[in-house]
């Protein structure tokens, strides 16, 4: 049974790293990355109650607790990003590119 | 044996929920899907038997973060035309799945091959014991993400604010 919740976490993980890599849409980025730290948070909670203590469940609210810290900041970015480039592709974010070095 | 399909309901749940929310291609489906499969994971740590993260999940996650994340996709109004052009979408996911797929399969080997023979049964973890290990234990971590997320706040204040012309 422990088990199931370990493979369920990395499969999890995995789906949120290539949602994270193959995708350019920046807000399904960021909610990919979200899904990761999810799994993580899974992963904690299950051993946590398995093995009979509470740091796990401690570790995961510290998770969630940046979690939401990372979600203000993140809103933040599409909001200026947005209004900059009117599309959410992250392949036109190259506003820090020099210019110059490719001549 | 009950407790056993309702964690296979919910976690076949969760893996589609999940596969569509990283393969459809406009945000508003893909931020719904992302409600269901955090209501899955709330269900997965019920049947953890851990009620504070269960309600920590349905209350910041899918109450805060997500009604976030769709209000900015409405703020912003977003058409079709403004998404990113992805004409190879489909070939970039099975390659970057034939990339992760190896180190998945191998962790799930090891898994398998690991023995749990020393665990406990599922024990319930009460609010009150979770809240003397935060309090007696992490104190100085509590702290600091409490200046993190002012930090945060501030921060996105700052970075959101219009800027005036030059």
């Amino acid at each position: 049974m422990f088990k199931n919740y370990l493979i369920l976490s990395i499969l999890l993980f995995s789906l949120g790293l290539i949602g994270a890599v193959s995708r350019r849409n920046i807000i399904i980025i960021y909610m990919s990355i979200e899904l990761m730290l999810n799994a993580v948070s899974i992963m904690l909670v299950s051993y946590s109650s398995f093995y009979n203590t509470n740091t796990g469940v401690v570790l995961s609210i510290m998770v969630t607790a940046i979690a939401a810290a990372e979600a203000a900041l993140f809103m933040a970015l599409f909001v200026t990003l947005y209004r900059k480039k009117k599309s959410l592709d992250t392949s036109l974010f190259n506003s820090l590119k020099d210019t110059n070095a490719t001549k | 044996m009950l407790s056993n399909m309702i964690f296979i309901i919910l976690a076949t749940n969760l893996l589609i929920s999940s596969f569509v929310m990283i393969s459809t291609k406009r945000v508003i489906d893909s931020a719904l899907s992302m409600l269901i499969a955090l209501l899955s994971i709330a269900g997965i740590y019920a049947t953890l038997q851990s009620s504070f993260m269960f309600i920590t999940q349905i209350i910041i996650y899918a109450g805060a973060i997500l009604s976030l994340v769709i209000f900015i996709i409405m703020f912003l109004n977003i058409k079709d035309k403004n998404l990113p052009h992805e004409p190879h979408k489909t070939r970039d996911m099975i390659l970057t799945s034939l990339v992760v797929f190896p180190i998945t399969a191998v962790l799930i080997y090891f898994i398998k091959l690991s023995d749990f023979s020393n665990l406990n049964e599922k024990t319930t973890s009460s609010i009150g014991k979770v809240g003397l290990e935060l309090y007696q234990n992490y104190v100085l971590p509590f702290e600091l993400i409490s200046i993190l997320l002012l930090i945060s706040l501030v921060g996105s204040i700052t970075l959101a604010r219009k800027e005036k012309d030059v």
